[in-house]
């Protein structure tokens, strides 16, 4: 029955649409093209319903920065760096819960390819005013970390001592998080409060002058506050962001950590002796507050951040460890030259360590051509000193381009 | 040389027809719309908190969904913030 009325059907809408349109005018190469973009339009329809439900969004983000450093150092080379490319990957369902997570992808100095987890979690939108974030994720202490590290938002081509993976600002952990944003009264205000693993601590032993099979004290040596995927302690970290902004261009946080942390390993190899076990040491206490402001305006961006860990003492085989503290700070201007892609940075940094060859106070200075608001070239200057006497600290020239997409 | 053309036209109008359609199926139906107007002024005011601005031309509309909600668990936005920065972006690409 169909193969009989199909073509009469067929028949019956060609001579419809021949009266209907001017067709006879069309030249050979008009019809060439308009099958092409017929074909093209067919093509597009077949993606279009591949991803017709929309219940569930993926989408990649993230950053990458090369770039070229020179120093003072007479033991180091100048070198082109490969840099860092950081995808950053967003499942979504719906408006109810998201999937985030960022990889920090490099190529170390020997060559090799490294990858490390910068952040997963899974935030599930709770009300208007909460977000549940729960695995690993980038630590809401400060606001360096959290917000202005990828290279294409840092103004500067480094970060500022003690807020990288070297110092006194944690970085990141394993828990769970309450996030969100509200009103209060005209002002506007956001938090972050988490419970995570926490960090372990390095201790570090010093060997009599004499003998370095000896122990002549044990020490703190330093914090690893970069997420672990166990606790091996057992001892849980408590802590937070509380933001307010008065205005819209000024926000002022404050934050802390409470909770304890454990001595896991020693650093050092100066002692040549047996290492005292580690195993039922006492924890220690753990604490850090800090302080962020930042103010701008058209062409100004103002930022000052504060942190200081501290780690309570403990007793290592029979040698007690007395409290010690990390901090660092620093105050950074901006300034986008008015009707040009340019724009000029200052940075003072302070970071003290209760390891005199740690310390390192900093003043860089940078110019930044911003080819698009995303693409920015980078060139800065650090001038560093350690204030100790005896301890030196290198002078860095650095160029990169970083492109945030 | 005229069926063809003929033949031609109806695929093209179909296809369109189609694409339409298909158009209009992928359009995602949340977050509930925002206020346009108050979506200018917090991305104007929350974007430059920590990076530049982004031009909304940059992103599609599913783009800027996920994009939106990565700032907002980042940035501490209320969800109306969020709404509203999101139907201006997307009423702006």
């Amino acid at each position: 029955m169909s193969k009989t009325i199909k073509p009469f059907h067929k028949a019956l809408l060609a001579a419809a649409i021949s009266a209907a349109l001017p067709i006879t005018g069309f030249a050979a190469t008009d019809l060439e093209i308009l099958k092409q973009e017929v074909a093209q339009l067919k093509n597009d329809i077949k993606d279009a319903k591949e991803w017709r439900n929309q219940n569930s969004l993926m989408h990649m983000a993230g950053y990458a920065n090369v770039g070229y450093v020179s120093n003072d150092n007479p033991a180091m080379e100048d070198s082109f760096v490969g840099g860092t490319f950081a995808p950053i990957f967003h499942y979504q369902f719906r408006d109810q819960v998201m999937l985030e997570s960022e990889l920090e992808i490099s190529t170390a100095e020997d060559g090799s390819t490294t990858v490390a987890m910068e952040y997963l979690t899974i935030d599930w939108i709770i009300n208007d005013n909460m977000v549940l974030v729960a695995g690993q994720f980038l630590s809401p202490i400060g606001n360096f970390r959290q917000n202005l590290h990828p290279s294409w938002i840092n103004k500067l081509p480094s970060a500022a001592p003690g807020f990288g993976h070297d110092g006194a600002a944690p970085v990141s952990d394993i828990g769970f998080q309450l996030r969100g944003g509200f009103h209060l009264g005209g002002m506007k205000a956001n938090y972050a409060v988490y419970m995570g693993n926490g960090p372990e601590i390095k201790a570090e032993i010093a060997p009599d002058a004499g003998n370095s099979e000896v122990i002549d004290e044990i020490e703190y040596d330093g914090i690893e506050a970069e997420a672990f995927g166990a606790d091996a302690d057992g001892e849980k970290v408590f802590g937070g962001r509380f933001g307010i902004l008065p205005i819209p261009s000024l926000e002022i946080g404050v934050s802390f950590i409470s909770g304890k942390a454990t001595v896991t390993s020693y650093e050092g190899d100066e002692f040549t002796g047996s290492n005292p076990s580690l195993d039922g040491i006492a924890a220690s206490t753990y604490d850090v507050a800090g302080m962020d402001v930042s103010w701008r305006n058209k062409s100004f961006d103002v930022r000052y951040e504060y942190i200081k860990s501290e780690v309570g003492d403990t007793n290592i085989g029979g040698f007690d460890l007395a409290t010690t503290e990390w901090s660092t700070w620093y105050g950074q201007v901006a300034y986008k030259i008015p009707s040009t892609k340019f724009e000029a940075v200052l940075r003072y940094a302070d970071f003290d360590s209760p390891h005199g060859s740690k310390d390192q106070q900093q003043t860089m200075v940078g110019l930044n051509y911003l080819v698009t608001n995303n693409f920015i070239a980078k060139l800065g200057f650090e001038s560093n000193d350690n204030p100790n006497a005896g301890q030196k600290a290198y002078d860095r020239a650095l160029v990169q381009l970083a492109y945030g997409f | 040389m005229k069926l063809n053309n003929k033949n031609l036209i109806l695929s093209s109008l179909a296809a369109l027809g189609l694409a339409l359609s298909a158009s209009a199926a992928i359009a995602a139906d949340y977050p509930e719309k925002g206020n346009f107007v108050k979506g200018a002024k917090a991305w104007a005011d929350n974007c430059v908190r920590c990076h530049n601005l982004r031009d909304a031309k940059e992103l599609r509309d599913d783009q800027w969904i996920t994009t939106v909600f990565h700032m907002r668990v980042r940035g501490g936005l209320t969800g109306q913030e969020t709404r509203d920065i999101l139907t201006f972006l997307q009423q702006s690409n």
